[in-house]
């Protein structure tokens, strides 16, 4: 049922046969786009080529279609001072190293360009963010309302004349009420399940049109934990301010693995080489966050199912409180690590180093047996099975559509592992497996998530040899960063790391200051959390909160 | 049938072996790493008033006043909105701020969170524990002294 | 044997009491029964869930007001009554105020001609088990009522459920309930006890009593499973799945509404644990003097309830249409299939 890929076995297989060493051939591309492409632009990950706006549909579908750029990855925009720009960032699900960018300008006193949703589906909430935020007009888009933010607010808060000091107070009744209107058809009920509701993993608003008991249509409302983080990225300095927020987007216990994609692209941008020894550091607490993280989505989905504080829930919670343990004697925080610096981590790691090791080791040797425990409890269950398997199915074309990553993603079927894939950090040089599973199904995404918890254990049990080994003068935590960080003006780049959830990416576009001028961040669960309708519709109510349970969703990256 | 049995058995041997993993809070206060980050510790003595914590602090919990000597005057910090990064502790260039494992403090309305220099210079320590110590192989990293004893009050 | 009130008036010295007597006496006894029931089963109910669950879960639950925590009975009652009641705009009154009556009183009814040992019985008519289920089943009128005139959908939802679920289940229950009616040869719960007197098997010094759980335990299994569903207890928790439909048809309740509600629910659950110790469990029967009956049946309906505590830590909840298809496709049919047997075995040995 399922399948396991040895990392080093991808590198020699190449998808796209255009490309032999694996090297976008961006000429070709050019050529291949034609007269859509007005220049060309160098960003720091990969090469961008500039479409006019009447022809991104064009553009896109091309790339997708003819080179393989299947994978869209994040759109950002943004206002300059005499344009909006959109950015769409593409990548292969096969490889992706394997990277473009298509820019769209538009003037700022009309700013419409051709919508990308009808070439990739996941393009809708992204466009609509960029129109809630920044304010660019996407023609041909199915639905542009805002996202984040109250339908009533006024102005777009990323753009340049907004005026960010004064309050805007949004009324109740501007809101849509729930109460009016229920009847969307004669014999159909609308059910707003959330904000408020017990299994909604925080504030998040399904619109659900119901049938009996199954749902017709179910449609997300996001933005309840808005925080504007990009906004608060920009106003903090790279070299320290910016790192301690990454650890409240998904705060679900995933913290090292987010600052880890603020590090990776602040490192890339301002060029600084982390040290062996601090890469070794991070990949060991990252993965122990990891194992944190997924074990309270095991938790948590069982809690949907079984209903109440169910003793899986609290044995999940037990697990993840020993990880936790270990990470506040690392990080000294329990959540909020704020661990990671740029060229490196904040501290070594604690004395007696042996004390430390040996706690790592007794959670690692205790791992099986727990896990064996879960099996007990959930996946062999019966009943449990009947609840989850088939139920809140996605195909891996659906899936790709939609930009779903992470154990989603890998649950159907689609082999797609940052870690793996693009590496980073020290995981190229350790032995372990990508998980994917073909269900693509509830079951799968837990069991996905189980079997990961386990690849997790491995990759820790090799730092912590090779941290034991480590001889005692060579143990550089830091890399040398000046107090001030002035990256290059007009320096773009996008980069991302396996968060828990899937693709954390994050773009920053430098403006020579020691803060950046935008930060966009790629919210994997903004992406899979797209996908939900998908898989509910035609389902019982059941399924839709077990479905939404096992997206593993954190409303605080998805509404950032 | 044979799993959900096994599933039954399973949750009946947890309530059967009486182990419980809460503790009984106050009463039994949980051991907190070393390294924890809990209420900010502020020592007047030791500090130059050079502002460099009131500059990184991502979220202007610290407020300094000086006066036109640039002699400080007052070291107020709104604990209600701190976050615990500890960037300030970081960059002192004097050992002037520790954030100690304490994290047992109220206030009934936002403004008993505003703990002014003297306040902060009387947080108690957690347990006794000296952060100091336990941190000390670290914190060279950061200060450029390191030698001899460090007193805080 | 005669029921508490006959009894008591015979202590009194009338041999054939007059019916004012009867009236007055079974007024006082229920009284103080339901009083007992109260008390015992439906304050200590919660408290115990929680220890249990605490339980199954490894964690060290309530201890701070009096030993073991005892004394939140208290204190949880005090909270909840002294709640703010809250009526929704929507509400469709009287109905919203009646619904939560309804609930505890069915279950009370029930417990009117259990026989709970120690002589404790209030009425023992002929048609003993028919009226027991007839007078549980007036709950699912108010978790309809409660659910519809609370004006929310969640509420809707779960009476819906509730009622398919009880409708689903009540039958395989009744069914296999008539396969101890075959067994006994009658409807009065004293004499389905009484039938359970005696020693099944001998197996040296431990006797193995002849009750119909022993003797059929396949239907105990069946009555279990379909009681827990009618109760609405894990894995049938459907009719409240908080993590669905919010609290179902309680959505709405509040304060002294929602403690009925909270009693009836509890109070059902012992209803059916005593229907089950009747029909299959011998009653309060028990070794010991016969006194101690009334003991012995509340370990056997504790020991119940402790069997659906342990099915909520460890067994999800199916969905609706799961539900319905094993009470219709799969008890139903095992309910019937068990009744013919049990009837061609007693004609036979018969």
């Amino acid at each position: 049922m399922s399948q396991t890929e040895e990392p080093d076995e991808e590198a020699v297989e190449e998808p796209d046969p255009a490309d032999p060493a694996g090297v976008v051939d961006y000429d070709a591309l050019e050529a291949l786009l034609g007269d859509a492409v007005v220049r060309r632009e160098r960003h720091l990950n990969a090469e961008a080529f500039v479409v006019r706006a009447d022809r991104v549909q064009d553009a896109l579908s091309t790339l997708r279609t003819e080179a393989g750029f299947d994978h869209l990855s994040n759109v950002t925009a943004q206002e300059y001072h005499d344009r909006f720009e959109s950015i769409y960032h593409l990548k292969k699900y096969d490889d992706p190293t394997q990277e473009v960018s298509v820019v769209v300008p538009t003037s700022r006193d009309n700013p419409v360009s051709e919508s990308a949703e009808p070439v990739f589906r996941t393009a809708d909430w992204h466009e609509r963010e960029a129109y809630d935020l920044v304010g660019i007009d996407y023609d041909d888009h199915p639905d542009l309302r805002r996202i984040l933010l109250p339908e009533t607010w006024q102005g777009h808060p990323l753009g340049r004349d907004y005026n960010q000091d004064k309050p805007q107070i949004v009324e109740f009744e501007e809101n849509v009420n729930p109460l009016a209107d229920d009847h969307r058809e004669s014999d159909t009920m609308l059910v707003n399940i959330g904000p408020h509701h017990p299994a909604t993993h925080g504030v998040l608003h399904l619109e659900t049109v119901l049938d009996g008991e199954t749902v017709l249509d179910v449609e997300p409302d996001i933005g309840y934990l808005h925080r504007c983080e990009e906004q608060m990225a920009q106003s903090g300095t790279y070299r320290h301010q910016i790192m301690p927020y990454p650890d409240r987007w998904d705060y679900g216990s995933a913290g090292i693995l987010n600052e880890w994609a603020y590090a990776r692209v602040a490192e890339d941008l301002n060029d600084i080489e982390v040290p062996e020894y601090a890469q070794v550091v991070r990949t060991m607490s990252a993965e122990l966050c990891r194992i944190a993280a997924h074990l309270l989505a095991l938790g948590t989905f069982c809690l949907d199912i079984y209903g109440d504080f169910t003793a899986i829930f609290m044995y999940a919670m037990r697990d993840r409180e020993v990880v936790q343990n270990i990470l506040e004697d690392l990080t000294g925080q329990r959540m909020m690590f704020n661990y990671l610096r740029l060229g490196g981590v904040v501290w070594d790691l604690p004395e007696p180093r042996e004390e430390f090791f040996a706690t790592v080791r007794e959670f690692l040797d205790d791992l099986p047996n727990r896990v064996d425990e879960y099996h007990d409890l959930i996946t062999e269950n019966e009943l449990f099975q009947l609840r989850t398997v088939g139920t809140g199915e996605i195909d891996a074309e659906t899936a790709k559509q939609y930009g779903v990553t992470g154990p989603v993603a890998r649950a159907s079927g689609i082999d797609y592992d940052l870690r793996r894939d693009d590496p980073y950090g020290y995981y190229e040089n350790l032995d372990w497996d990508v998980i994917t599973d073909d269900g693509g199904d509830n079951y799968s995404r837990l069991l996905v998530r189980m079997r990961e918890v386990e690849q997790s254990a491995r990759i820790i049990q090799q730092c912590v040899d090779l941290l034991e080994e480590w001889p005692e003068d060579e143990r550089e935590i830091q890399a040398n960063v000046p107090r001030t960080l002035n990256p290059e003006p007009d320096a773009e780049v996008y980069r991302a790391v396996e968060g828990a959830k899937g693709e954390l990416g994050i773009y920053i576009r430098s403006d020579g200051t020691d803060k950046p001028a935008r930060f966009k961040i790629r919210s994997p669960c903004f992406s899979n959390l797209q996908a939900l309708p998908e898989m509910s519709r035609g389902e019982y109510i059941p399924d839709l909160v077990a479905t939404l349970g096992s997206l593993d969703i954190i409303l605080g990256e998805v509404d950032r | 049938m044979i799993g959900l049995l096994k599933s039954m058995a399973t949750t009946m041997k947890h309530a059967l072996d009486g182990k419980t993993f809460t503790v009984e809070y106050p009463e039994e206060a949980p051991d907190v790493s070393p390294r924890f980050r809990g209420i900010h510790k502020f020592s007047q003595e030791r500090c130059i008033w050079c502002r460099q914590c009131e500059k990184v602090c991502p979220n202007d919990t610290i407020q300094i006043v000086t006066d036109d000597k640039r002699q400080g005057e007052q070291y107020n910090l709104h604990v209600a909105q701190c976050i615990y990064c500890r960037l300030c502790e970081e960059v002192c260039p004097v050992d002037a701020i520790l954030l100690t494992e304490n994290f047992e403090f109220t206030g009934d309305t936002k403004h008993d969170l505003v703990y002014n220099k003297e306040q902060l210079g009387n947080v108690p320590w957690y347990k006794d524990i000296d952060p100091l110590a336990s941190r000390e192989p670290d914190r060279s990293a950061w200060v450029g002294e390191g030698e001899g004893e460090v007193d805080y009050q | 044997m005669a029921t508490t009130p006959v009894a008591v008036a015979e202590w009194l010295g009338y041999a054939t009491p007059p019916l004012w007597l009867q009236v007055v006496l079974a007024a006082v006894v229920s009284g103080v029964v339901v009083t007992v029931m109260l008390t015992t089963s439906a304050l200590a109910g919660p408290w115990a869930k929680r220890k249990i669950t605490a339980m199954f879960t490894d964690r060290i639950a309530i201890n701070r007001n009096g030993p073991a925590g005892i004394f939140t009975i208290a204190a949880d009652s005090v909270r909840l009554m002294s709640k703010e009641l809250i009526v929704p705009d929507g509400a469709d009154r009287p109905a919203f105020d009646v619904a939560p009556a309804i609930l505890p009183l069915s279950a009370l009814l029930g417990f009117a001609v259990i026989p709970m040992g120690s002589g404790l019985q209030l009425a023992d008519p002929e048609i003993g088990l028919a009226y027991v289920f007839a007078v549980s089943s007036i709950a699912s009128v108010g978790m309809v009522v409660g659910g519809y005139a609370s004006g929310n959908k969640y509420s809707l939802l779960g009476s819906m459920r509730s009622v398919a679920e009880s409708i689903a289940y009540e039958i395989p229950l009744v069914i296999t309930a008539a396969s101890v009616v075959l067994l006994a040869g009658s409807l009065r719960l004293s004499d389905i006890v009484a039938a359970q007197q005696g020693t099944l098997v001998s197996l040296g010094p431990i006797a193995i009593p002849a009750w119909y759980g022993f003797l059929n335990p396949f239907a105990l299994a069946l009555f279990l499973v379909a009681s827990l569903a009618e109760v609405g207890r894990n894995p049938f928790d459907i009719g409240e799945a908080p993590t669905e439909i919010v609290g179902g048809y309680i959505t709405e309740y509040s304060s002294i509404y929602f403690v009925l509600f909270f009693l009836g629910e509890f109070l059902h659950i012992f209803l059916s644990a005593a229907v089950l110790t009747t029909l299959f469990l011998g009653g309060p029967a028990g070794p010991g003097p016969a006194w101690l009956g009334i003991v012995w049946f509340g370990v056997k309906i504790w020991a119940v309830f402790l069997f659906t505590q342990w099915c909520r830590a460890a067994v999800p909840r199916v969905r609706i249409d799961q539900m319905l298809e094993i009470g219709w496709k799969g008890l139903l049919v095992l309910s019937f299939a068990n009744l013919v047997l049990t009837a061609i075995i007693v004609g036979v040995i018969a």
